[in-house]
């Protein structure tokens, strides 16, 4: 259900300024939400100063420094540092985004730091995200099929394999689907962006056998027609790839199959 | 905001529907091809408000009044309100659910019936009486 204000008791106030780091020369001014559950206030905005002069080039660098040098109770997901395991992804500067691959020097001015948008938060930039993993679960990721399984191996020519380039990349970070503003409405019934690219992935993939039962759960009025192709998803997915197009094709196979 | 929240376990089930299943692909067609109907006629439409501007009453009526024009534009209008009809269910299916959103979907279709209705029927009475 769309909800256009935050309750009070989610408004972020404004919080604890960190003292700057003594003898520090290069400054870079965080902006950070914090919410802790176990306590009853409300969520805040720290704010930290980072010393570039001992701090890596990008977004998680900061903070990891602020964590390790200034706030060791700062919260958050992290794990590969370099793209590949989607854990960090975040709300950087008004755009959802991995925290490892941004770098501090893509944007002036202090850098705020948001968790997810429209998603429950466990505590400071750690989202819940147990649905999303839910509806990635709903599209049944996995080859499925009806002949007897060869001997070797499921093949597929060159050109087949080359129809899953641009979907089989995504890392599951949640930037698209918590961008999208038809999944922060209908969160829990839209599959949102990821799951769809993830659903048209199995779909076109020549050694699935069972594209009819998959289009099947798909149609409903929420799980796939909520896309109405705002685009936000293809904008901020840190692995540039388009999961609007994705989801377009699903409804073109929709379409097609209704009128064959 | 977890409050009303489908369940993790329903949402994972792939059988999950959420909706009128049967109906979402055939209004996804019905929109689409409605859209481009208008969009074909909205050159003739164009023309018919620029045709008729600053015209008085007798000329409007000559010009709606004759089949040519008026036919076409009674179809254009059932299909504007049956595509007005499925955009304001998309809209109402965003923001409403239960109760709420039945009675918004009841008003929505008996408005656009109401549209239709009356402008065909003004139409008609254009063409065939004058």
């Amino acid at each position: 259900m769309v909800e256009l204000m935050l309750p009070k008791a989610d408004r972020p106030t404004q919080g604890k300024s960190w003292p700057k780091p003594a003898g520090a020369k290069r400054l870079r001014e965080y902006h950070i939400y914090r919410y802790d559950p176990d306590q009853s206030a409300n969520p805040r905005i720290d704010t930290y100063f980072v010393n570039l002069d001992d701090c890596g080039p990008m977004i998680l660098d900061g903070l990891l420094w602020i964590k390790n040098n200034i706030d060791p109770t700062l919260t958050l997901r992290r794990s590969c540092r370099e793209g590949i395991c989607g854990s960090c992804s975040m709300n950087i500067n008004g755009l959802n985004t991995l925290a490892c691959t941004k770098g501090m020097d893509d944007s002036t001015g202090p850098i705020k730091i948001y968790p997810l948008p429209h998603m429950p938060v466990v505590k400071d930039l750690v989202p819940d995200l147990s649905t999303f993993y839910a509806q990635h679960r709903a599209i049944e990721p996995w080859l499925k099929t009806t002949s007897p399984t060869p001997a070797k191996e499921w093949t597929q020519t060159v050109p087949q394999r080359a129809k899953l380039d641009g979907l089989y990349e995504c890392i599951l970070c949640a930037c698209c689907s918590t961008s999208c503003p038809s999944y922060w409405w209908n969160g829990d019934k839209y599959l949102g962006p990821a799951a769809l690219l993830q659903a048209y992935r199995w779909l076109i993939d020549s050694r699935d056998e069972t594209t009819n039962e998959r289009l099947d759960d798909l149609e409903d009025p929420f799980k796939l027609y909520r896309c109405h192709t705002i685009m936000n998803c293809a904008k901020v997915c840190p692995k540039g790839l388009n999961p609007a197009k994705a989801i377009a094709e699903i409804k073109k196979m929709m379409v097609e199959r209704k009128v064959a | 905001m977890t409050a009303n929240r489908t369940p993790d376990a329903v949402v994972a089930n792939p059988k999950t529907k959420y909706g009128n299943a049967k109906a979402s692909t055939r209004h996804f067609i019905t929109q689409r091809v409605t859209g481009a109907i208008n969009i074909v006629f909205i050159g003739f439409l164009a023309y018919l408000v620029i045709r008729l501007g600053g015209q008085d009453r007798p000329d409007m009526v000559a010009t709606i009044g004759n089949g040519w024009i008026g036919l076409p534009l009674a179809v254009l209008l059932v299909i504007v309100a049956i595509h007005m009809r499925n955009g304001m269910r998309d809209t109402l299916e965003d923001y409403f659910h239960g109760a709420t959103y039945r009675l918004l979907m009841g008003l929505n279709t008996v408005f656009c019936i109401l549209i239709a209705v009356a402008g065909v029927a003004a139409i008609l009475k254009l063409v065939f009486w004058g």
